[in-house]
C-alpha cells in the first residue's frame, strides 16, 4: 500500500508519522534564521543573516537654526520694508543701496539664506539680489565673509534652500569683476554638498518667486552653477572644481 | 552710470487726458515702474521730488531707482518687469 504524503522526503525513516500528526520534539531541527548586526560574534553563527548597514543620512535634511538675519530683522536693524503690490511682494529700501556698508550688511543677508519662512526668506533673497545688482566693486572685499553663510545654507540639505543658494551663487560670480576668481580658494568649502546632489534630478515641486528664474531641478542647477564658476573663475577654476567633483566635465575645454 | 537729463518740470503741468496701454513697449515699461512707485510718470516724479535727473539702466534704458513718497527706495531690474497681464493696468497720460 502506497501512501502518498505531501512534503515527506525520500530519506525519511519508516517509523516516522505523517506530517499532519504531531511530530516528536527534538528530532527535527528547524533552520530558523536570525538577524543580527554586523561585526558581532552572533554574526559569525551559521544560521545568522547580517542586517545591512544603516542609512548615513546624506540626503536627510538638517533642522534649521536661528540665524543672525532673523535677529537683525526683528530688531529693526535692516534697512528694508515690505511692500505689497499687484505682482506680489516687493522690497523697499529705507536707504540707498549705494550708501550701505556692504561689509556688515551683505553677510547678514547671506545668513538669511537659511530661512524658510515668510517674510524672512523673501527679504534675504530679494535683498541679496538688489545688493549684488548695485554693489559694483564693493562686493569683492566681502567675499571671504560670505563663505560660511553659503556653506551653512547648503549644509541644511533642504531642496528649496539649495536651489535658491545656487541661483545666488550664479548671480554672485557675474555681479562684479574678479569675484569668480576670488571664489576659487573657497571651492573646497562649498562644493562638497554639490557633489552629493549633482545626480539628483528630481523636481523640488516648489515655485520660486523670481520671474526670471523658474528652474527647480537641482541636478541641472548644479551643472549651470559649476559652468558659471568655470567661466568666471579663470585658469585654475576647472582643476579646482574637478578636484572636488570628479565627475564634472569642462564646458570650455570641450 | 549714465543718466538721462531732462528739463525741470513746470509745477503747473497736469495731464489733459489718460488712456490705458494696450501693448508693451519701453515707454510702457518705464510708466509701469513709475506707477509702481506711486507716481503718474516721470514728469510728476520730477515735480514731487524736485530732481532733474532720473537714474536709468544704461544697457536697457529702463528706470533703475526711484524714491517713493515715504522716502523709501525702489530698485528695479535691468530687464523687463512689466508682464503682459499687467500692461493693461498701465495708464498713459497725455499732456
Amino acid at each position: 500500500m502506497v501512501e502518498e504524503k505531501e512534503g515527506s522526503g525520500p530519506s525519511k525513516p519508516a517509523g516516522e508519522t505523517s506530517p499532519q500528526l504531531q511530530e516528536p520534539l527534538g528530532h527535527v531541527k528547524k533552520s530558523k534564521q536570525q538577524v543580527s548586526e554586523g561585526f558581532t560574534i552572533k554574526a559569525m553563527m551559521k544560521n545568522t543573516v547580517v542586517r545591512g548597514p544603516p542609512s548615513a543620512g546624506a540626503f536627510k535634511e538638517r533642522p534649521p537654526k536661528t540665524t543672525v538675519f532673523r535677529k537683525f530683522y526683528e530688531r529693526g536693524d535692516l534697512p528694508i520694508a515690505l511692500d505689497h503690490d499687484t505682482k506680489g511682494n516687493k522690497i523697499a529700501w529705507k536707504v540707498e543701496i549705494e550708501t550701505l556698508d556692504y561689509n556688515s550688511y551683505l553677510p547678514v543677508f547671506f545668513h538669511g539664506l537659511c530661512e524658510m519662512t515668510f517674510p524672512h526668506e523673501f527679504f534675504a533673497r530679494q535683498g541679496i539680489h538688489d545688493m549684488l545688482e548695485h554693489g559694483g566693486n564693493k562686493i569683492l572685499p566681502v567675499i571671504p565673509q560670505l563663505i560660511i553663510p553659503i556653506k551653512n545654507a547648503l549644509n541644511l540639505r533642504n531642496r528649496q534652500i539649495i536651489c535658491i543658494t545656487l541661483k545666488v551663487l550664479q548671480h554672485l560670480v557675474v555681479s562684479a569683476d574678479m569675484v569668480g576668481r576670488a571664489l576659487v580658494p573657497y571651492y573646497r568649502q562649498i562644493l562638497p554638498i554639490l557633489s552629493i546632489f549633482k545626480n539628483m534630478n528630481v523636481n523640488s515641486g516648489d515655485g520660486i518667486e523670481y520671474s526670471q528664474q523658474k528652474r527647480e531641478n537641482i541636478g541641472d542647477l548644479i551643472q549651470e552653477t559649476l559652468e558659471a564658476f568655470e567661466r568666471c573663475g579663470g585658469e585654475n577654476a576647472f582643476i579646482n572644481i574637478k578636484y572636488m567633483i570628479p565627475t564634472y566635465q569642462s564646458c570650455i575645454l570641450n | 552710470m549714465s543718466e538721462v537729463s531732462g528739463v525741470m518740470a513746470n509745477a503747473e503741468i497736469k495731464p489733459k487726458f489718460t488712456h490705458r496701454a494696450k501693448k508693451w513697449s519701453d515707454g510702457v515699461e518705464n510708466l509701469y515702474r513709475f506707477q509702481q512707485a506711486g507716481y503718474r510718470d516721470e514728469i510728476e516724479y520730477k515735480q514731487v521730488k524736485q530732481v532733474d535727473m532720473v537714474e536709468y539702466w544704461p544697457e536697457t534704458g529702463f528706470v533703475k531707482k526711484l524714491q517713493r513718497r515715504d522716502n523709501t527706495f525702489y530698485y528695479y531690474n535691468k530687464q523687463r518687469e512689466c508682464e503682459d497681464k499687467e500692461v493693461h493696468k498701465v495708464k498713459v497720460y497725455v499732456y
